[in-house]
């Protein structure tokens, strides 16, 4: 396998590439965890607006990629911005579903005995709900760092020059292409696991005493 | 003191109390009692507003609790239910704080009461403090989550059929722990159960409630068995309430017959009720029990003791 040659022989584009990778997924996911956050939270509060919201997030992931990034760089112009809007709006079911999930999960009788001592409800959501739901919503948020870091490479037939130019880049080559494919998915894949492990172990951490999940 | 003044709850049109009219001395222990669907709990989380009434007052010490912020109404009253509710996330300590930490306390004062706290039900901070809930058993849970209503000392403690899920032995244990507690904190105690005897055992006075939310009788536990007002009251009360009433008898108040030749070979504890007594008298061979207290018998408990005792109290 020539693959660990060839990124060697490119690692003056690829290297800034792995960065542009990382910002962009990095701004993502925090953007789309904190909207995320506050639909859930609503989507939590009230039963009408849970299904609106439930449909639209869901809607949005049937949007191909590149159509999405496409249709959102007539507003947003090239490179960057719209592909940082797509992925924020891909992101959101993830976190959106977990966080309702995550509130709603929390046994009726805490959340009473809470209001029955006379916390107010934002207290309520701060010290009980949200800091109860914590490993829920870190799971939501695991499954859209791994979903984003993936599609972020679509973002390539935009014009970032993130990783997915590397898979692109080997597109229609007569020789070689295995080679530039692998270069560009291997990193890809190592970010995608990283990420995932680290948000596992914050998850883990935070678990003490909570909601139970299932390591997903 | 804790007054309702012809408080009516519908939800829709289906009357939940009915025009309930009662008032609650300050440090007295009152139990609302009664079958399911009878407004108790209803009764119950009007005081703390967790229900709003949709007629009539509730106010306490003569202050009408519309005209309290809800928030600092509930910090100013003990609440504890059935499922306890403690913080999953927090430690015992944590827990017990919270009220103190909303009414922002300083830290060591925070700190002193939680102390103080966790003595008085018996899980002393050094081996207790940094539990988790889930450390912890039903009975033990039980007991932080009256410490946590305790925490910032109220007048008023609400409790909500609170050991309604504890098995039979732990319940004996927790009841007699809060007679104890009440003689050292004396609380005004709104206590809500299904279960006569515990309305009995843990009342000063006992409020019973029929469906849809109708006072039958408001009385002391022993005016309550020996004089019920009603076929209801009768009937809730069900099988054999003088017997029942012995538990209320302290054996201390008794006059024994005196010890006359050998001691009999069945005792009972002089710190006992009537109602261990009988049980010593049915035990014995010959129906009569001394009463001991340390390895002095004090006198003999028979059936005809029990009986004279049980009548003169009526």
């Amino acid at each position: 396998m020539s693959v660990f040659q060839y990124i060697a022989d490119n690692w003056g584009v690829i290297e800034p590439q792995i960065v542009t990778h990382l910002e962009i997924v990095g701004e993502c996911i925090a953007i789309t965890s904190l909207i995320g956050l506050g639909l859930g939270i609503a989507a939590a509060r009230s039963e009408p607006l849970s299904t609106v919201i439930m449909a639209v997030t869901s809607t949005i992931l049937t949007v191909p990629s590149f159509a999405l990034f496409g249709l959102l760089s007539i507003w947003f112009g090239l490179a960057n911005p719209p592909v940082i809007v797509g992925l924020v709006l891909y992101g959101l079911l993830p976190v959106t579903r977990n966080t309702r999930a995550g509130i709603k999960a929390v046994d009726l009788a805490v959340v009473e005995s809470a209001r029955g001592m006379g916390m107010s409800p934002l207290q309520v959501l701060l010290q009980v709900e949200l800091p109860l739901a914590v490993p829920v919503i870190l799971g939501g948020i695991r499954q859209a760092t791994v979903m984003i870091v993936a599609i972020a490479t679509v973002g390539a037939t935009v014009g970032v020059d993130d990783l997915g130019q590397t898979i692109l880049s080997a597109i229609g080559r007569t020789t070689g292409t295995i080679d530039a494919v692998l270069a560009g998915i291997i990193p890809v894949a190592l970010i995608g696991i990283l990420a995932d492990l680290i948000l596992a172990g914050i998850q883990r951490a935070l678990s003490r005493g909570r909601v139970s999940v299932a390591a997903t | 003191m804790i007054t309702f003044d012809r408080v009516v709850k519908r939800y829709g049109n289906s009357v939940a109390v009915d025009h309930l009219s009662l008032q609650i001395k300050s440090g007295e222990t009152v139990i609302l009692v009664g079958p399911s669907g009878c407004g108790k709990t209803t009764s119950l989380k009007m005081i703390n507003r967790l229900i709003e009434p949709t007629e009539g007052t509730i106010s306490i010490d003569d202050r009408d609790t519309r005209t309290y912020d809800v928030n600092d109404l509930r910090r100013s009253i003990g609440y504890v239910i059935q499922q306890v509710g403690l913080f999953p996330h927090q430690t015992v300590a944590e827990n017990v704080a919270t009220v103190p930490r909303l009414l922002k306390w300083p830290k060591q004062r925070i700190q002193a009461r939680v102390e103080e706290l966790l003595d008085l039900i018996g899980l002393p901070a050094a081996q207790h403090a940094k539990r988790l809930p889930s450390e912890l058993s039903g009975g033990e849970r039980q007991r932080v989550g009256v410490a946590r209503a305790l925490g910032a000392d109220p007048n008023i403690l609400l409790m909500d059929e609170p050991f309604g899920a504890i098995d039979p032995i732990a319940r004996e244990r927790l009841q007699n722990e809060l007679l104890r507690l009440q003689r050292v904190v004396r609380k005004t105690i709104v206590f809500v159960t299904h279960d006569i005897d515990e309305a009995v055992k843990l009342g000063d006075r006992v409020a019973l409630l029929s469906k849809g939310g109708v006072l039958e009788q408001f009385a002391t536990p022993e005016e309550l068995l020996a004089h019920p007002q009603s076929k209801f009251v009768t009937e809730f009360l069900g099988e054999g309430p003088l017997v029942r009433r012995l538990a209320l008898i302290p054996i201390s108040e008794v006059a024994l017959t005196p010890v006359n030749g050998a001691a009999p070979a069945e005792s009972v504890d002089a710190g006992g009720t009537l109602r261990d007594a009988l049980d010593a008298v049915l035990r014995s061979s010959d129906g009569r029990v001394g009463v001991v207290k340390g390895d002095q018998t004090l006198g003999i408990v028979d059936a005809d003791v029990i009986r004279s005792a049980s009548m003169r109290s009526r």
